[in-house]
């Protein structure tokens, strides 16, 4: 690539930044309106995103099994409200989610997405399992081929798949998305899109922090989500909300960082921490005997019993540690063949899980039957998917006209996981099509930002005295780690923003190469994302412990009166705006 | 990742001075006499500064140390 | 490189492991008795040790000062017991190292180190600045040389220097008595096996154990190619090592540029004060020292030790507890200084270990100013504590229990903060003790041919390795694990399962190597595991707390204990098996 590298002009009706779960099935609905759609996606839809290597649950409001519970989908939301926000929830959206994903589910059916099993008890003989409320609301399913069903359909229905292509930047005209700048991470051509309207989902801001274990790209989740979504949107003038929610780090299984958290997820029912001498810190569940189904209404008696027991499943483990408790252990050993081939299964789904499984059983000689795992300390990561990101209204659009957003590039939704992804994606999707039915032509994009984008990698690619990416992702992960760690303050957050204003005023990037190039474009993005989880940090005078481990030393207190909202960060005139959206 | 010592080859001579006394021992002479020593190990450097204290002709700019980003010092200015 | 390796053998009277300032006086006093004095050295003497890129600070009991104050020696080592070490030091050590600092700095300077000033008003002309004891007791002087000067020295007076060594056995006759040593070329890939009559054993210290706070390997304090070698030679050899658990909390100081000027009562004393970002003051900045008073006055001496011990732990702020409690940013602030004082510091620094190119790099680089700008006050990575508190246990002569085998410097435990003095004074008294030693014995003693077959079948194996791993991966693993499970707050089923680990990593996985600058670092990864082991092994046998001086604490024994454990503990290893026994602390 150089300063006079091509430059590949596309229109579409629908651009879906992202290729995602979000953003696959945002494009799969766009296609029904008869409209032009098209995917751009950083690396390849058959395995990007957070379910690119798989996934093994997703949870829904189930009609069929709720309803003989006596379950209904106001209960769910309530759950949801209560045992995992703690009233921290946009419940229009949440709403949209609990009540569209079993759709959703039925969709990935007919895409090819197994979930049902002949062994299976369940009405639908689906896999049904406790996860996130208060009776079991997941699915698992034969997850890990997802991508790759879900990249088949929407080339069959004709979307435009165009992978190897990092998007920087969005282009809006009067206050109207237009369209869409980025750079190919092979081909180090420049692509412009022009577009009728814009789904952004790509997913979720990692790479903020130090990975505990120091090997580089060791994470939990995909490292090249770099939140890139975010920092375009923050430059078009876009709310982002409550990106002060970066949390401290948790103990799971170390020091491969893998997805299954804790005994509540994966490793069900099987799974149960123990500490040095095989005490129960954390005790093993049992499979839902769906004999009973039906048998037993819900009452509410069964959610405070759920968010008690929630409550204590998740002890304090950097707490325990700093008090010299430990070893701690994952333990599968009390299950049964049929619960730990269960969980075999779902870990063999999950992302990442099946790779994990083959190292354990070949490398290691390691069985869940006869050993266990040692929990140790993770990377950090943003509380919650969906907690922070865009603020979108509920047709998901955001403030820029045409512009929408889907997954975990949403905010306000803090842990609506693949089900949030699935659903509004869906319907972002819909409501994107449907706008541009009403759209007649192509509105003007400027040539400004092209050029500025043309400058910016050319630079980077000419630079003598610029610094490697790696470099500069060091300097401001330590800061992150150390100016907004566990404990903020506001002279430590003031001191913070001040030492990455000074690395984006005065360091510039080196690239060898389109390929360092795209990772310098994914550090400046990792920048711009710290520095919004600094001045949001700033902004929030409170804790907020539960369920962000939010705290401030100098505001300990939770004080829902001033701080029940949404805190959002817009910049207008390069100038930081706060305001705050009140949670109803 | 980090480029820690660099030669100016109009400058430097190849005594090799900076190759004896490293104490990690990351660079090496150069194949041709009277060019700057290679850096063999630029990822083990302790960034001791001794190759610079102790050239020669550390005056006129022979070598050069570049202090990575994560290990420059965070200053607070006279005017704050 | 081929993989047969080829033995150098070398006949030496006394042979010095290690050429830093302790390794260095050793050789050169060593020679004062006749004979073949060696030092073995993995770097090069110009330039390696503590004060490898300089040194600007040594303590002494100064006579022609100290005496005109009315300040004995024993006032000396009274500050130094109590409020340095809190009584956990080796009295006949500490006596050692403060009667003869003095003698050991007119050495330097006849060497060719410059200790005076002209515009100096203390009698001999020196410069004297309160850094460890009650009164002023530290020579600030032109160091940043001093390597070079001690070679030269060492050179003149024939001793042999044998540089890029790396030294990896020590041989001893089965009935205790020192015979040789074993090492390896680290640029030409020869096993060196040396015959001798005197081993002085002076690597240092062990670092390297932690991960290194900024993510910049070799971003440290002090020399990451100080890997405890000796203590995991003299272990390997069933010498006792003591106080291995003292593996401290990391501190504070400048940040990200880790270097050696420590508190504000190091070297950018007077001006240097550390306040916070309102400019409060955290801590506060000293004066020099009044010299016109010398003499005129007697220096109350209880009173400047009770004054020593009531404000050292006012300067030395739990930076880390504040920082958890939201607390900071901090700043070292010399901006109240005099041009002159702080033309004093700039100098000071510039002699000090890393200090002249600090200075460029402040002045070039960053256009920093120590008369306007602040430097902020960060976590710098972790350390053994003190100096020469962990260490080889050794006697009143420095001798260990293999005879004829001698430890100096910070390679010796029990003298916390013995620092440079120490490695002076001990190097001195161990070349000489290692002299006659050597003259007393007229032939070498059998060497065991086993450990050079060893030795040569281990470096072999990395070379023809396919499935080894790089020594990097290792030791990132492995200070992973020190910082897991030898971290702040230590317990026994962590420290049991931390040691679980780290014997199941040196038994189950083997080091690849290209060549023999790789075969050095991965030695070098070895040593840190055996350190590494040693530091999990000694916490988990001190059953209780010992915050002061040490930052050393246990959650299950969260006490200090000193009807138990006011002694040194001592690990020995015995065949497959460790075992302790406790030294009492001699007063």
């Amino acid at each position: 690539m150089n300063s006079d590298s091509e430059v590949i002009p596309i229109e579409t009706d629908v651009l879906v930044i992202g290729g995602g779960l979000a953003g696959c099935m945002a494009g799969i609905k766009a296609s029904e309106y008869g409209v032009k759609v098209t995917i751009a996606e950083k690396a390849n839809t058959l395995t990007s995103g957070c379910a690119g290597t798989g996934i093994d649950h997703t949870w829904a409001y189930i009609p069929p099994i709720h309803e003989k519970m006596g379950w209904c989908i106001e209960d769910l939301m309530e759950d949801h409200i209560q045992g995992i926000a703690h009233g921290f929830i946009n419940k229009e959206l949440l709403y949209l989610v609990a009540s569209e994903n079993y759709e959703r589910v039925l969709d990935l059916e007919k895409f090819g997405v197994n979930f049902r099993f002949d062994d299976s008890k369940v009405p639908g003989k689906f896999r049904i399992v406790p996860q996130f409320h208060s009776v079991p609301s997941s699915f698992n399913f034969d997850g890990r081929p997802i991508k790759v069903k879900l990249t088949k359909e929407a080339e069959r229905r004709g979307v435009n798949i165009i992978n190897r292509v990092m998007i920087t930047d969005l282009l809006s005209t009067d206050g109207h998305v237009s369209g869409a700048l980025g750079v190919g991470t092979r081909d180090g051509k420049f692509y412009s899109f022009k577009s009728k309207a814009v789904v952004l989902c790509t997913g979720r801001v990692n790479r903020l922090s130090r990975i505990v274990s120091g090997v580089w790209g060791n994470h939990r989740l995909p490292v090249y989500e770099t939140g890139d979504g975010r920092t375009m949107a923050l430059r078009a003038g876009v709310p982002i909300i409550n990106t002060e929610f970066f949390s401290p780090a948790l103990f799971m299984i170390g020091n491969y960082e893998i997805s299954f958290g804790v005994p509540r997820a994966e490793v069900q029912p099987a799974g149960s921490i123990t500490g040095p001498n095989g005490e129960i810190i954390v005790p093993r569940t049992y499979f839902y005997d769906w004999e009973n189904l039906g048998k037993e209404k819900w009452t509410s008696e069964v959610r405070r019993k759920w968010m008690a027991q929630r409550r204590a499943d998740r002890p304090p483990y950097p707490e325990m540690y700093k008090q010299g408790k430990g070893p701690f252990y994952l333990d599968l050993t009390g299950g049964t063949e049929e619960e730990i081939k269960y969980a075999e299964w779902s870990v063999s789904n999950e992302g990442d899980g099946f790779r994990f499984l083959d190292y354990l059983k070949n490398q290691e000689k390691f069985d869940f039957r006869k050993d266990k795992i040692e929990l140790l300390p993770n990377s950090r990561e943003m509380a919650g998917t969906a907690a922070s990101g865009l603020a979108v209204n509920k047709d998901l659009e955001t403030e820029l006209k045409g512009l929408f957003a889907a997954g975990d590039e949403v905010g306000g939704l803090p842990w609506q996981a693949s089900s949030g992804a699935f659903t509004m994606g869906w319907h972002a999707g819909e409501m994107a099509a449907k706008q541009t039915r009403e759209q007649k032509g192509f509105l003007p994009v400027g040539e400004e930002k092209l050029a500025s984008l043309r400058e910016l990698c050319a630079d980077m690619l000419s630079s003598k005295e610029g610094l490697h990416w790696g470099e500069v992702e060091l300097a401001v992960q330590n800061i992150v780690d150390y100016y907004a760690g566990d404990v903020r303050a506001e002279e430590m957050l003031k001191r913070g923003i001040e030492r990455l204003d000074d690395i984006k005023g005065n360091i510039s990037f080196r690239a060898e190469n389109t390929h360092e190039l795209v990772r310098c474009l994914e550090v400046r993005s990792v920048i711009d994302n710290a520095v919004m989880v600094m001045r949001t940090s700033l902004e929030r005078k409170e804790s907020r412990e539960v369920p962000f481990k939010f705290y401030r030393a100098d505001f300990p207190e939770q004080d829902d009166e001033n701080w029940l909202s949404f805190l959002a960060l817009k910049l207008e005139e390069g100038a930081f705006k706060f305001s705050k959206i009140p949670i109803k | 990742m980090f480029r820690p010592v660099v030669f100016n080859e109009e400058v430097c001579n190849g005594c090799n001075t900076c190759v004896d006394i490293c104490p990690m021992d990351i660079l090496a002479p150069n194949p041709e006499k009277g060019k700057p020593p290679i850096v063999m190990y630029p990822e083990e450097c302790w960034y001791g500064g001794g190759c610079w204290a102790r050239c020669p002709l550390r005056d006129e700019g022979a070598i050069q140390i570049i202090t990575p980003l994560p290990m420059r010092v965070s200053i607070l200015r006279g005017d704050r | 490189m081929d993989t047969s390796i080829e033995a150098n053998t070398i006949e030496t009277d006394v042979l010095v492991i290690g050429g830093g300032l302790a390794g260095c006086m050793a050789g050169i006093k060593a020679r004062e008795h006749g004979g073949k004095v060696t030092i073995a050295e993995k770097a090069n003497t110009l330039s390696s040790g503590c004060a490898g890129t300089g040194i600007d600070h040594i303590w002494a009991y100064i006579p022609p000062v100290h005496e005109k104050m009315g300040y004995s020696i024993e006032d000396l080592m009274e500050s130094h017991r109590n409020a340095i070490a809190h009584g956990f030091i080796d009295g006949e050590l500490i006596d050692l190292v403060a009667r003869d600092s003095y003698n050991r700095v007119l050495d330097l300077e006849k060497f060719g180190i410059n200790f005076r000033y002209e515009d100096s008003k203390i009698p001999g002309g020196f410069r004297i600045v309160p850094q460890f004891h009650s009164v002023p007791t530290t020579f600030n002087f032109d160091g940043r040389d001093i390597k070079v000067k001690l070679t030269e020295e060492a050179l003149r007076r024939g001793v042999t220097i044998i540089n890029r060594v790396t030294m990896t056995d020590l041989l001893s006759t089965p009935d205790g008595r020192i015979s040789g040593a074993l090492g390896v070329g680290t640029r030409d890939g020869k096993v060196y096996l040396f015959k001798a009559k005197a081993v002085v054993l002076s690597t240092g210290r062990a670092n390297r154990l932690c991960r290194n706070v900024t993510g910049v390997w070799g971003n440290h304090r002090v020399p990451v190619y100080e890997t405890g070698d000796g203590r995991a030679m003299g272990f390997r050899s069933g010498v006792p090592i003591i106080n291995m658990e003292f593996l401290s909390p990391a501190n504070f100081s400048i940040g990200n540029y880790e270097l050696n000027l420590g508190s504000p009562r190091n070297t950018v004393q007077p001006a240097g004060s550390v306040v916070d970002a309102k400019r409060k003051e955290i801590v506060p900045r000293t004066y020099f020292w009044d010299w016109e008073k010398l003499g005129k006055e007697k220096v109350d001496v209880q009173a400047v030790l009770k004054e020593q011990m009531t404000t050292r732990p006012q300067v030395r702020p739990d930076y880390p507890e504040l920082h958890s409690q939201g607390k900071g940013p901090f700043y070292l602030d010399l901006t109240s200084g005099t041009e002159e004082e702080i033309r004093y510091i700039e100098w000071s620094i510039s002699h000090e270990g890393k200090g002249l190119r600090f200075l460029d790099y402040l002045k070039n680089q960053e256009r920093f100013d120590f008369r306007k700008d602040k430097l902020e006050w960060l976590p710098n990575s972790r350390e053994m504590a003190g100096t020469a508190s962990s260490g080889l246990l050794v006697n009143k002569d420095l001798e260990t229990q293999i005879k004829g085998l001698f430890a100096a410097g910070d390679e010796v435990g029990g003298v916390p903060w013995a620092a440079s003095p120490g490695a002076l004074t001990m190097g001195w008294h161990a070349g000489e003790m290692a002299a006659k030693q050597a003259l007393r014995q007229k032939d070498f003693l059998p060497v065991n041919e086993e450990k050079v077959e060893s030795l040569e079948t281990l470096c072999s194996n990395m070379f023809d390795s396919k499935d080894g791993l790089y020594w990097r991966e290792i030791e990132l693993a492995v200070q992973n694990i020190i910082d897991h499970y030898a971290g702040n707050v230590r317990s026994e089923e962590m420290l049991k399962r931390g040691i679980e680990r780290l014997v199941d990593i040196k038994n189950s996985v083997s080091f690849r190597v290209e060549n023999p600058h790789e075969l050095g670092r991965s030695l070098e990864v070895i040593s840190i595991m055996d350190n590494g082991e040693m530091v999990l092994r000694a916490s988990l046998e001190r059953r209780e707390s010992r915050r002061v001086p040490f930052g050393f604490y246990r959650a299950d024994f969260p006490e200090s204990n000193d009807e138990d454990y006011f002694v040194f503990l001592a690990q020995r290893r015995k065949g497959e098996k460790v075992e302790f026994s406790k030294i009492d602390i001699k007063r």
